[in-house]
């Protein structure tokens, strides 16, 4: 009996110390930044925005939100942000934390603006399940559709795309959706440049129209490759068109090779500096080679002289 | 007369053409069947091989043929070209370096170099006495006006029509007349047997990648040439884990972040964040652009002994 109250007394003090320990290891915050508020409000303009900037910035170490596949960092792998133990933080909690950063979490001070950090605040918080904004269900009113369509319309002249997102009822009726952000970007050698601008959200007939920039560089004709795509992939699954326009600036490739310069090989040296270079050559030689015949003649002039 | 004669020599023609064939038939189904037996008389000489789906198979150890290298003037032919259209640029963000050594280590790796040995250095910099310290990785600067190439005697280090300054081990004749002239001290030597010498000798020599090494040569970054020829960042760049690197292609206007993926308009990003180049007062033109520590987004006071400083 004894011996029993002795183990329980000695696992209770265990239990007591780690969770101590555990909770010096915690992430303390400030209570000022606890408190502070997220200005931006849960629409689905910054949720989406919010997104990308995740993407970019967090994706890499903590994977995608509720997914659970963030890296396996050792010794503490980064915590999956979407879980709801996670949000269980304040907003001024989770802003202190991107801002400051810890150990192999950098900080974002000074590499994201407020703006930024706050979307990012804002995407997370959609998936907290305690605080679901009713805000972000109610903006869209998209009913349910299947067969969704992306149509590109470009104007190659006037150097617009518009982009016209429409999806099939129950029905049978094809209806405009709204509020659907759009990626429209330009491939280039090592990824895609985003040219959709701030604000490519469908308005209330499905379309979109951005115009392309003026002094982007296509190839030789001017093509470049567009892709035209619904952001958030969770709407309607991957649903992306591309095509090739001739919406950019005709560019010649200059191929340093053609001139002759200095710093080029034999093949492409300048032509007074080969020019220079075999006449001093053949002309020391040939200094060389005349003293050396006028020697050879010494001889036979003696000997003509006898 | 005559005709009997013609007649005669087809007619020892055909019958010495008929003996040759009949002979030759015989002998090759000699050897053929020699070959037959042969195969047949050592089942037991096996190996086991993974194959690329993972599975563990026996191989007879006399079909066992060596894997064929691209072959060494096809890889020296193409290095020489470079990649048409091009025009490959990096650029390098001070604000967010906090020396991880990520790329370094990245590019030794790459390019069989011993740890003392950088195609590509983070230094520690303090341009004045009262000047804010910060880190900065420093490759070759790819010159559109290169001065190592100038002065090589044996055309072993050059430019290729996409702007990358390479060299080739096998003509190089080690005089180190290139390490002199280059302003930005980019180029190494190899004074001693490259690192596992032993272990890559039989590889085929890639210009692109200066692998294998050789010794008493001279080596340099190349922004992973051989990388870049299956549309992939440089080495340096796709190993940072802090987004300083962008790479690209000039004549697109676009860089990409290697860190994040990101890719930007080359000429806004220089123009928004001030960049420039190293020592452009030389006129060597570097196609390696720098975007000046300010903000920084890691601390740095110049005392690297001091552990706050190390990241």
């Amino acid at each position: 009996m004894k011996n029993a109250i002795k183990i329980i007394a000695s696992l209770f003090l265990i239990v007591v110390f780690t969770t101590t320990v555990v909770k010096a290891e915690d992430w303390a915050v400030p209570n000022s930044s606890k408190k502070k508020q997220n200005p931006y409000e849960a629409s689905t303009k910054n949720i989406s925005s919010g997104k990308k900037i995740y993407n970019i910035n967090c994706k890499s170490c903590h994977g995608d939100a509720t997914m659970g596949n963030m890296l396996p960092l050792q010794p503490v792998a980064p915590s999956d942000l979407g879980s709801q133990a996670f949000l269980v933080q304040s907003d001024g909690e989770i802003y202190y934390k991107i801002n400051k950063g810890r150990a192999a979490m950098p900080t974002f001070e000074k590499t994201l603006s407020d703006e930024a950090k706050w979307m990012v605040v804002t995407y997370l918080r959609s998936f907290d399940k305690n605080k679901k904004a009713s805000k972000q269900v109610a903006e869209i009113k998209n009913p349910e559709v299947t067969d969704v369509k992306l149509v590109l319309d470009i104007n190659q002249e006037d150097k617009k795309v518009a982009a016209n997102l429409t999806g099939l009822t129950k029905k049978g009726d094809r209806v405009a959706l709204q509020g659907i952000e759009l990626s429209i970007k330009v491939k280039r050698s090592f990824g895609y440049l985003d040219v959709s601008g701030d604000d490519a959200f469908t308005d209330d007939k499905g379309n979109v129209e951005i115009n392309f920039p003026a002094d982007l560089p296509g190839d030789r004709e001017g093509h470049v490759n567009l892709l035209v795509k619904v952001t958030d992939d969770a709407y309607y699954g991957e649903l992306a068109v591309d095509r090739i326009a001739t919406l950019g600036v005709p560019t010649d490739p200059v191929n340093p090779l053609d001139e002759r310069a200095m710093w080029g090989t034999r093949a492409n040296a300048p032509i007074w500096i080969i020019v220079s270079y075999a006449g001093g050559v053949i002309g020391i030689w040939g200094i060389i080679f005349l003293v050396l015949f006028q020697l050879i003649q010494l001889p036979k002039l003696a000997k003509n002289k006898e | 007369m005559k005709e009997e004669a013609s007649n005669k020599s087809r007619r020892n023609f055909l019958k010495s053409f008929g003996v040759t064939v009949g002979a030759a038939g015989v002998v090759s189904s000699f050897s053929l069947l020699s070959a037959a037996k042969a195969a047949a008389k050592e089942p037991g000489e096996t190996v086991n091989l993974l194959t690329a789906d993972g599975q563990l198979v026996q191989v007879d150890k006399n079909q066992l043929r060596p894997t064929v290298n691209e072959p060494l003037d096809e890889l020296q032919q193409r290095g020489r070209e470079g990649i048409a259209g091009k025009s490959f640029v990096m650029v390098i963000d001070l604000s967010k370096c906090r020396n991880a050594r990520k790329c370094m280590s990245a590019c030794q790796n790459h390019h069989q170099l011993r740890a003392d040995q950088h195609h590509i250095n983070v230094l520690q910099m303090q341009d004045a006495d009262h000047t804010a310290p910060y880190f900065m990785p420093k490759p070759c600067q790819h010159c559109d006006n290169p001065p190592c190439t100038k002065v090589c005697p044996v055309d072993a280090t050059f430019k290729r029509q996409d702007g990358i300054v390479l060299i080739d081990n096998e003509r190089c004749i080690g005089c180190r007349f290139c390490i002199a002239a280059c302003p930005y001290s980019a180029r190494i030597f190899q004074w001693t047997e490259p690192k596992d010498a032993e272990k890559y000798k039989d590889l085929t020599y890639n210009i692109e990648a200066n692998v294998p090494q050789k010794k008493g040569t001279v080596s340099k970054c190349l922004f992973s040439a051989d990388r870049l020829r299956e549309d992939k960042l440089p080495s340096c760049v796709s190993a940072c884990p802090n987004g300083v690197y962008y790479f690209g292609d000039r004549n697109e206007d676009a860089v990409t972040n290697g860190t994040s993926g990101e890719t930007v308009r080359f000429s806004k990003l220089i123009e928004e964040n001030a960049g420039y180049t190293l020592m452009e007062e030389l006129g060597t033109k570097p196609r390696v652009y720098y975007l000046p520590p300010k903000n920084r987004a890691f601390e740095f006071n110049g005392d690297l002994l001091n552990e706050e400083n190390l990241h």
